[in-house]
């Protein structure tokens, strides 16, 4: 069993009195498609929020790829040998903001979709290639052929990933233009293109129809066999069930299940949490 | 005799059955990208291009628009502050209420140094743009955390705090009535000490700060601006150091505004605190969204208009130029937050899909005038605001 | 410096605080309803004092009626501004939104330049007679009636928010307007009568303050500016809180310009406000943002 690609240790995150995420310890393997599900409210946007740095914990840790997310600035480890207490060491313990988490190899896309609305489609996608490309305002202002190479490389990848997800002919429109059910692939191909280990998606069948539904399906699919791990968060019964390899299940916060599709199914706890108190077992 | 013109300039294809056109289009005498004489055709853009360069070249002589050298200058300096407003405000969705103090502070240390310690002029604009750079990136940090109305006003404070700083460094230094008497810029023996050689001094500033910016927003880092401006949690998610970018291209404006600063310096018979004032800040403002607040080259449409616009009403009306730019400042973004130029473009385009049908549209908007405006002016006030309030 | 002189700088300071504490109050309620930060807070404070000055030297109107119509005068003109400068501009981004308020700010000074000209003017005081010593401190008996009103004005104003119907339609539209919508309140209507509170603070404001301090067309800018450090103090959502900022902003400004200490001229006079409005933005923005944001 090779190393899982995402651990959380006992992670929390508090907003005041309410608790969104209640110390929750999960395990994402490598190379699979990892489904999260749970009623509304039960933290699955907040868990994302956590693991890709919009959100900073209230205690607890995350480690991707072997390597902790939280870590010691330069002025921690300066004052670290100074210092006994234990508290005020991980006080001043900061966590990998957002926008390194991405260049790390953590993806995602949004509930709400959140497309650049001033840019074509084309240029979404290319901006997704900014972790993996490096020229700044100086190689821009004078145009050096470095960057201009570069930027043909953004150009090509960015055709590629727009093509993986069908909309090659849409390349110039605006990305407002596009029906939801395409703004949604449209992000996916976004997050593709900072070429990531993990991919977290938020509700990406959230809106669709049936059709639509199992183009993502084949999508999600593609994408693992890319060996990228693929992470969604879904209310989709059926399309959840079709597609996970392995299911996680929250409740108020807390992890309550997990397992094969068929293993959650027949869950006490689960049908508990959905259906409320029934004893009735089992229920689809 | 539209007709013969119609027949000398529709497009070859016309006949072309598979090629459909919308149908104004298939009788426009005008094409929107293309002149055609006969059998030439050239795009009207490298027309336009070559006949604004001539048009620039030849200004500053006298026999042409030489007496309004002065004016021409202040439009180049103006230009070169609107751009890197423009790349703060208008791609990165930033604002700056206090721009005018960058464009002081360099024009401060431009006038001092190579006037009261005799530095040369070129080292002085040199040191001028690091030490803005400098201030710029130290209160960017913790200003560019703030959004939306509380970055305007941090960056309104600053911008207030530095014109008291350069009204007290006048008195400190003994120039109360503004510092005089600055040296030119030269090159070698020649100095630029006269407009005609001043012009062409500011104009290949402004020429070579206008083209580092196309290039700039044409590339990765203009699409992280605009993805900043787009969706800052999404630019997040790719990526993007939000926060940094956002102090970058703060610290560009500021330099941008920095050298601006200092060719004004080396021009101006003498520089006080006025020029860079909370209402400086504000025609620079009003400078960029009418240019077009994402347009690089509308800051040149932008800055003219009003450099012009203020030369002529500081002439005639001084009191009233506030009220004059406060009206602009409303109407313009009420009705065009996109900003003039850009929304001159779309018009533009507009008027060559449907300007057949211009006679009919007028016709109908004018029936339908009285009508519509004593709707709007019925919606504007409400009619029943306290039986409404009760649940 | 010694007690009497601290005194009188307390007593300074607290009816500048009130003036201060009034137009924040005008920010707030406008922010809290509509989001807005209406720039063009300071000119109600102008337009207050200007129009009585008016009113009671050319048209000769007996004081109390020529507060009244300046007054009412200035609370119609908050309402055009919002029905035709605000209201017009619809979806219009806050920056876009911003940009109009100091277009409108700008252009009523303009008008106000045009119409008063440059020189300050000077309206009589409200109650006549010697300037009363109080420990050692000589206070106006005008500088007594600005704190007085400042006082019944907040009185009033917390009343009519939280007893009135239409106050509390007020407060539930700021704290979440579409669920104000759907119990059929109306946002637009809310807003205007927001931007008319704010005007008839301001110009209450400017009605007391004229007979102390001579009013011109730039006094608004100054005013607003502390207002705004006042309301910064208060969250855009307090009243109480931003009434007590703006009196101790008006102490502080007071005492450190009485005591010249260092930079401390009255030429710095501004900076002094500026910074302590930076120092706020930034320790509020720090506690908003270190909520989420990891490190």
């Amino acid at each position: 069993m090779s190393q899982p690609i995402l651990e959380t240790k006992n992670l929390s995150k508090a907003f005041g009195g309410l608790i969104a995420v209640d110390k929750v310890d999960l395990t994402i393997d490598i190379g699979k498609i990892t489904a999260i599900i749970g009623p509304n409210g039960a933290g699955k946007t907040s868990l994302f929020n956590l693991i890709t740095g919009v959100y900073r914990p209230t205690s607890g840790e995350i480690v991707f790829d072997g390597k902790s997310l939280k870590y010691n600035p330069w002025y921690a480890k300066a004052v670290a040998p100074m210092l006994k207490q234990r508290m005020l060491k991980n006080k001043l313990q900061r966590h990998a903001s957002a926008h390194k988490r991405a260049a790390l190899g953590i993806a995602r896309t949004f509930q709400h979709v959140h497309l650049f609305g001033n840019m074509t489609v084309l240029e979404n996608i290319m901006t997704g290639q900014h972790t993996r490309s490096r020229s700044g305002f100086l190689g821009a202002a004078i145009r050096l052929p470095k960057m201009r190479r570069e930027e043909d490389t953004i150009r090509l990848n960015a055709m590629k990933y727009l093509n993986m997800v069908g909309l090659g002919r849409q390349a110039e429109q605006n990305a407002m233009s596009l029906p939801l059910g395409q703004q949604k692939l449209l992000a996916i191909a976004r997050a593709l293109a900072t070429e990531p280990k993990l991919i977290l998606l938020d509700e990406p069948g959230a809106g669709l129809n049936a059709l639509e539904k199992r183009e993502l399906s084949d999508l999600m699919k593609r994408i693992r066999d890319m060996g990228i791990t693929v992470v969604l968060v879904e209310h989709d019964m059926p399309l959840v069930m079709g597609i996970a390899e392995w299911i996680i299940v929250l409740d108020s916060g807390r992890k309550i299940a997990e397992g094969t599709a068929a293993q959650v199914q027949k869950d006490h706890k689960v049908i508990a949490a959905y259906l409320g108190e029934e004893d009735d077992g089992a229920e689809g | 005799m539209l007709g013969k013109l119609k027949n000398k300039l529709v497009p070859s294809n016309k006949h072309d059955p598979s090629v459909e056109k919308p149908t104004a289009q298939r009788h426009s005498p005008i094409s929107i990208t293309q002149l055609k004489i006969g059998k030439i055709s050239i795009r009207w853009t490298y027309i336009a291009v070559a006949m604004l360069l001539t048009f620039f070249i030849l200004a500053p002589f006298s026999w042409f628009l030489g007496k309004y050298n002065f004016v021409m200058i202040s439009m180049g300096i103006n230009t070169i502050v609107i751009v890197g407003l423009c790349l703060l405000m208008g791609y990165t969705g930033q604002v700056s209420l206090g721009q005018a103090a960058y464009f002081g502070i360099g024009a401060y240390f431009s006038g001092y140094l190579s006037k009261s310690y005799d530095v040369n002029p070129w080292l002085a604009m040199l040191i001028a743009a690091i030490a803005t750079g400098a201030f710029a990136y130290i209160i960017g940090y913790p200003i560019f955390k703030l959004r939306g109305n509380y970055l305007a006003m941090a960056t309104l404070a600053i911008g207030l705090i530095m014109v008291t700083f350069f009204k007290q460094w006048d008195v400190y230094t003994d120039h109360a009535e503004g510092l005089s008497g600055i040296p030119f810029l030269s090159i070698g023996g020649f100095a630029f000490n006269t407009p005609f050689r001043r012009y062409f001094l500011v104009w290949a500033f402004c020429l070579f700060i206008l083209l580092i910016s196309q290039n700039i927003v044409r590339s990765r880092t203009g699409r992280a601006l605009r993805a900043i401006h787009g969706n800052e949690a999404a630019a997040e998610s790719i990526g993007i150091n939000v926060t940094q970018f956002k102090v970058k291209v703060f610290v560009l404006s500021a330099v941008y505004a920095s050298l601006a600063g200092s060719l004004f310096a080396h021009h101006m018979p003498s520089i006080g605190p006025q020029p860079f004032d909370f209402l400086a800040s504000v025609k620079l403002v009003v400078m960029a969204v009418i240019g077009g607040l994402a347009s690089i080259w509308g800051a040149i449409f932008g800055a003219g208009t009003i450099t012009i616009l203020s030369e002529d009403l500081l002439v005639r009306l001084t009191q009233l130029a506030p009220v004059a730019y406060g009206l602009i400042l409303v109407i313009v973004m009420i009705f065009m937050p996109q900003g003039v130029f850009v929304a001159l473009k779309s018009s533009a385009k507009w008027l060559q899909v449907n300007w057949i049908n211009l006679p009919a549209i007028m016709n109908r908007k004018r029936k339908e005038f009285p009508s519509q405006m004593k709707n709007r002016m019925i919606r504007l006030v409400p009619a029943r605001l306290w039986r409404k309030s009760e649940p | 410096m010694s007690a009497e002189h601290f005194f009188q700088y307390l007593v300074t300071g607290l009816y500048q605080g009130s003036i201060y504490a009034l137009v924040g109050l005008g920010f707030t309620m406008i922010y809290a309803v509509t989001q807005i930060i209406n720039f063009a807070q300071g000119e109600f404070v102008m337009l207050g004092g200007m129009l009585s000055f008016t009113l009671i030297n050319s048209a000769k109107l007996p004081m109390p009626l020529a507060i009244i119509l300046s007054v009412i005068a200035t609370a119609i003109i908050g309402g055009i501004m919002y029905l035709l400068a605000i209201r017009t501009a619809k979806k219009a981004s806050i920056v876009s939104l911003i940009i109009v308020t100091i277009g409108v700010s700008i252009f009523i000074r303009g008008i106000a330049s045009e119409i008063w000209g440059i020189e300050p003017v000077h309206t009589p005081a409200f109650s006549s007679g010697a300037p009363i010593l109080f420990w050692g401190a000589h206070i106006q008996r005008q500088e007594l009636w600005i704190i007085g009103t400042t006082v019944v004005a907040t009185i009033l104003l917390h009343l009519f928010l939280r007893y009135t119907m239409i106050g509390k339609a007020l407060k539930a539209c700021s704290v979440n307007p579409e669920a104000a919508g759907l119990v059929g309140i109306n946002a637009k209507s809310m807003a205007l009568i927001a931007f008319f509170i704010a005007a008839i603070l301001g110009s209450i404001g400017g009605v007391v303050l004229a007979p102390v301090l001579p009013i011109s067309y730039e006094t608004g800018v100054g005013l607003a500016l502390r207002g705004f450090i006042a309301a910064s103090i208060g969250g855009f959502q307090s009243p109480i809180i931003t009434v007590v900022g703006g009196v101790l902003l008006g102490i502080v400004e007071s005492i450190a310009i009485g005591v010249s200490w260092g930079p401390f001229s009255s030429a710095y006079k501004d900076v002094i406000a500026l910074l302590v409005l930076l120092a706020i933005l930034l320790i509020r923005s720090g506690k908003l943002a270190s909520e989420e944001r990891a490190s």
